[in-house]
C-alpha cells in the first residue's frame, strides 16, 4: 500500500514540478469558464440594430415606424435618408436589419392599393440572421393583419368578424428547457468543460512516455515495481486532480453564474468522472504510440481540438452525413456533451443514459487496451 | 541569399524528416477542412423531427397537419398521440418540435371563442431553437394567410378583393449574402481560418526550440549569418507552405464544399498574405521565447476554441464585455476571419475592408519588428530548471 502511496506523491510532485502544465490545468479551465461568460454576457440576441428608410413622410409611414420600433428583439438605432446610406451600413455591419418605406405608401393605404415594404436582413452572421428573420416576419405579419382589418372595417364589415379573418386560431410558441434561449445557458459551460476535457488530455499525454522514455525507467524496472502498479497509481492521481479541476468550473457556473442544472449534481459528477476516464485513456494511449512527449500531446490535441465540432452539441448531429455521424461516436466527447445537454436542460436520469456510461467505459477499455499492447509490444 | 535559401534548405529537410510535422504542415490542413467541409456540407437544418397531437381529429386540425407536412422542414413523426409522449420524446431528443392541437378546436374556432395551438421546440440547442422557431413562424405564417383568404371567400369577396385586402401591405424580406442562411457559408471558412492560424504557428514556432532541444541554436548564434539571414531563411518554408495551404484550402472549399467565395481575388491574395506574414514571423518569435516544443505545443493548441469565440466571428464584439471585446481586438485570427467574410461573403471592396487591410499591415510590420530585435549575443531563454517526466525529449527505444 505504501508502494503505491509513494508512487502517488513522486506523479503529484512531477505535475507540480512541471510549470507550464501546472499552470495550464489550474488556471486553464477557470480562466475559460471567467472568459466566456464574460463574452456571452448578454446572453440572448436582443436589440438587434435596425434602420428604417422613410421616403414616403406620412402619418402612415409615421404609424408604421412606430410600430417597427416597438417590435420584440428589434432595436432601430438610425434612419438613413435613402436607400444607398442603408445599404453602406448593412456592408459595415452597423446594422443587421434596414426597412425601405417606398414613397406613396400612405397615399397607397388610403386607396387601398397594394403596396410592397422591403425588408433587408445581412445573412453573414447567422447567430443575428436567424432571430432577425424571425422578429421580421412576427412583426410584419401583425402589420399586415392591422392593415387588413382596417381596410375590411372600411368596407362595412363589424371589427369582430374582421378580426376573425385574422385571429381564428391562435398559435403561441413555446421553447422548451431554454425558454429564452438564452446563448449563455447553451454555451458558457460546454466551452469551459471543452478546455478542461483539452487540459485533462495534455496531462494523460505524458503518462506513459514520462516513463518508459526516461532513464529512470531501468531503475524503475529493477526495483521490481510493476507496470500495472506504476500506471495505476499515476491515473489514480490523474483522475483525482481532473475532478478536482472541474469542481471549481461547476462552482462557478452554477453558483456564481446561476446556469441551470436540472438534473442531480451527484449523477453529473459521476458522468464527468467516466468522461475523464475515457479522456485520460486517450491521452495514455497517444503517450503510449509516440516517441516523446510532444508528439504525445500534439497528437492527443489534434483529437481534441476538433472533437466539440464533430460531437453534435452546436451543429446537430442530424444534420452530418451519416458516415460522420456513426464516426463521431467513437469519440468520448461526443457522448460527454450529448449526455450533458441531456442532463443540465433536459433533468436525464440515470436509466436515460446507462448507455452513455457503458459506451465512454468500452472507449476506456479499448484506448488503456492498446496501450497495454503497445508498451508489452516495446518491451519484448 | 545563398545563405538564406541553405537554412531554407536545411528546414525543409527538418519538415520532412519528422513525421508528425509532415503531417501538421502538409496533411493536417487537408484533412481538417475534409472533414469540417463534411460536417457543415448540409449547411440547412431540414426534416426538424416533429410530432403533431392532435386531440380534436376535426377538418381544421388536419389542414394544420397538413399546414406542417407540406412543409420541406418538418419531418412528421407518427406514433405521438399525447402530450405526456410528446414530452418523452423531447426529452429522449426523437423529435425536436412539436404541436398541440387543443380539443374541441374546430368547435371554439366556429364559435369565435378563443382558442390556441401550441407549438413547441427544443431550446437546449439554439441552433435548432432559433431554426424551428423561424421555420415555425413561415408555416404559421402561410397556414393564417390561407385561413384568412378562405374567410373572406366565405364572406362574398371576389379574389381581387381578397387579393388587394390580404396583400395591402406586402414585405418583401430579402436575405443578403446568405439567402438561405446556410450555416456553411457562416461558420465553414472562419474554420478555415483558425486551421490555418493554429496549425501555421505550431509549425513555425518549433523552428527555434527544436534546434535548442538539439543543441544546434548555438551554432546559428555563433555562424556569421546576420539576424535577418537567420529569421529569413527559417521563416521562408513556412511562409511559402502557409501560402500554399492557403490558397489550397480555399480552392478545397469551393470547389468540393461549395463555399461562397466571391470578391477580388486580389483582396483575397492581399489578406492571405498579411496573413501568413502575421503568423510566420509570431510563430517564429514564440519559438525564440519559449521554453521548449512541448510548452509551446501545449499552449498553442489549448488557445484555439477562446481565440475562435473572442473573435466577434459568432458572437458579435458589441454583445461582449468590452475588456473582453478589446482582447478580441488584438488578435490577427479577428481581423482576417472578417476581412475574409466581408471581401468573400458580402464582396466589398478595399474602400470597406481598407481599414482591416490597414490593421492587418501594423500587425505583420509589428510581427516583424519584434522579431528583428532579436540579438545573437542574448543569453538565450533557459529551459526550466527541472523538467522532471514532462521533459520534451524521450529517447524511449534506447532504453526500454
Amino acid at each position: 500500500m505504501r508502494k503505491y502511496f509513494l508512487i502517488m506523491k513522486r506523479e503529484c510532485l512531477y505535475i507540480w514540478r512541471d510549470r507550464t502544465l501546472r499552470n495550464i490545468i489550474i488556471f486553464g479551465p477557470i480562466l475559460g469558464i471567467l472568459l466566456f461568460a464574460y463574452v456571452y454576457r448578454m446572453q440572448v440576441i436582443q436589440d438587434i440594430p435596425t434602420a428604417i428608410v422613410d421616403l414616403d413622410h406620412s402619418s402612415q409611414s409615421c404609424e408604421l415606424r412606430e410600430d417597427l420600433e416597438a417590435a420584440q428583439n428589434l432595436k432601430v438605432t438610425d434612419y438613413p435618408a435613402d436607400y444607398s446610406d442603408m445599404e453602406t451600413m448593412i456592408e459595415n455591419g452597423d446594422i443587421v436589419v434596414g426597412i425601405v418605406i417606398p414613397e406613396g405608401y400612405g397615399k397607397n393605404i388610403t386607396l387601398k392599393r397594394q403596396t410592397r415594404i422591403l425588408a433587408v436582413i445581412d445573412g453573414s452572421n447567422i447567430t443575428f440572421a436567424t432571430p432577425a428573420s424571425s422578429a421580421i416576419m412576427e412583426v410584419t405579419q401583425t402589420i399586415s393583419a392591422e392593415t387588413g382589418i382596417k381596410i375590411l372595417v372600411g368596407m362595412g364589415m363589424t371589427l369582430d368578424e374582421a378580426q376573425n379573418a385574422y385571429q381564428s386560431i391562435e398559435f403561441r410558441q413555446e421553447a422548451w428547457y431554454n425558454p429564452t434561449l438564452n446563448y449563455a445557458y447553451f454555451l458558457i459551460l460546454a466551452l469551459a468543460l471543452n478546455i478542461w476535457q483539452q487540459c485533462c488530455t495534455l496531462t494523460a499525454a505524458v503518462n506513459v512516455i514520462g516513463e518508459i522514455g526516461m532513464s529512470s525507467w531501468l531503475q524503475i524496472k529493477a526495483s521490481g515495481i510493476s507496470k500495472l502498479a506504476l500506471f495505476g497509481s499515476k491515473s489514480i492521481v490523474h483522475l483525482t486532480i481532473f475532478m478536482l479541476l472541474v469542481l471549481p468550473v461547476y462552482f462557478l457556473a452554477f453558483v456564481v453564474f446561476k446556469l441551470p442544472l436540472h438534473c442531480n449534481f451527484g449523477l453529473l459528477l459521476l458522468f464527468t468522472f467516466v468522461f475523464s476516464i475515457a479522456i485520460h485513456s486517450i491521452g495514455t494511449m497517444m503517450s503510449s504510440l509516440t516517441n516523446n512527449a510532444v508528439d504525445s500531446s500534439r497528437l492527443g490535441m489534434m483529437v481534441a481540438l476538433p472533437s466539440f465540432v464533430l460531437c453534435g452539441y452546436t451543429w446537430p448531429l442530424e444534420a452530418m452525413p451519416a458516415v460522420i455521424q456513426k464516426a463521431a461516436w467513437i469519440l468520448p466527447q461526443t457522448w460527454f456533451f450529448q449526455g450533458y445537454n441531456f442532463m443540465v436542460f433536459k433533468g436525464a436520469e440515470f436509466n436515460m443514459l446507462s448507455y452513455y456510461f457503458v459506451a465512454m467505459l468500452i472507449i476506456a477499455l479499448v484506448c488503456y487496451g492498446i496501450s497495454i499492447i503497445a508498451v508489452s509490444w516495446l518491451e519484448r | 541569399m545563398r545563405s538564406i535559401t541553405k537554412i531554407a534548405y536545411y528546414e525543409v529537410l527538418h519538415i520532412l524528416k519528422d513525421p508528425i510535422l509532415f503531417v501538421v504542415v502538409f496533411l493536417a490542413p487537408i484533412a481538417y477542412v475534409t472533414l469540417f467541409g463534411a460536417v457543415y456540407f448540409s449547411g440547412l437544418l431540414s426534416n426538424i423531427p416533429m410530432a403533431i397531437v392532435d386531440l380534436d381529429h376535426s377538418e381544421l386540425s388536419r389542414e394544420i397537419e397538413n399546414a406542417y407536412a407540406n412543409s420541406p422542414y418538418f419531418n412528421i413523426v407518427e406514433d405521438v398521440d399525447t402530450y405526456e409522449e410528446l414530452q418523452t420524446a423531447m426529452q429522449m431528443g426523437e423529435i425536436r418540435s412539436g404541436v398541440v392541437i387543443p380539443e374541441d378546436l374546430q368547435k371554439n374556432t366556429s364559435l369565435h371563442r378563443h382558442t390556441e395551438v401550441l407549438t413547441v421546440y427544443d431550446g437546449s440547442n439554439l441552433i435548432w431553437g432559433y431554426n424551428i422557431q423561424k421555420k415555425n413562424i413561415e408555416v404559421i405564417k402561410q397556414f393564417n394567410s390561407e385561413n384568412t383568404v378562405a374567410y373572406l371567400a366565405g364572406k362574398g369577396l371576389s379574389s381581387v378583393e381578397i387579393s388587394s385586402i390580404v396583400n395591402a401591405v406586402d414585405f418583401n424580406i430579402t436575405v443578403w449574402y446568405n439567402p438561405n442562411i446556410n450555416y456553411t457559408y457562416f461558420l465553414f471558412m472562419g474554420l478555415v481560418m483558425m486551421i490555418l492560424h493554429q496549425l501555421g504557428l505550431l509549425s513555425v514556432s518549433l523552428t527555434v526550440s527544436r534546434e535548442k532541444e538539439r543543441h544546434s541554436w548555438s551554432q546559428y548564434l555563433s555562424s556569421v549569418l546576420s539576424v535577418q539571414q537567420i529569421i529569413m531563411g527559417k521563416c521562408l518554408p513556412y511562409f511559402i507552405i502557409n501560402f500554399f495551404n492557403y490558397t489550397l484550402l480555399l480552392w478545397i472549399s469551393a470547389q468540393f464544399i461549395h463555399v461562397k467565395i466571391e470578391g477580388g481575388v486580389l483582396l483575397i491574395i492581399i489578406l492571405g498574405l498579411l496573413y501568413d506574414i502575421i503568423i510566420t514571423f509570431t510563430g517564429f518569435f514564440i519559438s525564440l521565447k519559449a521554453y521548449n516544443s512541448l510548452q509551446i505545443t501545449r499552449c498553442l493548441l489549448l488557445l484555439s476554441i477562446p481565440l475562435f469565440f473572442l473573435s466577434g466571428y459568432t458572437w458579435p464584439w458589441a454583445y461582449m464585455y468590452e475588456p473582453i471585446s478589446s482582447l478580441g481586438k488584438i488578435m490577427p485570427y479577428s481581423w482576417m476571419a472578417k476581412g475574409f467574410r466581408m471581401v468573400t461573403l458580402k464582396n466589398l471592396g478595399i474602400a470597406e475592408v481598407g481599414v482591416i487591410i490597414l490593421v492587418m499591415v501594423l500587425m505583420a510590420l509589428a510581427a516583424i519588428i519584434i522579431n528583428v530585435t532579436f540579438n545573437k549575443t542574448q543569453k538565450p531563454v533557459q529551459e526550466t530548471p527541472l523538467s522532471v517526466n514532462a521533459g520534451n525529449s524521450y529517447p524511449r527505444k534506447r532504453h526500454v
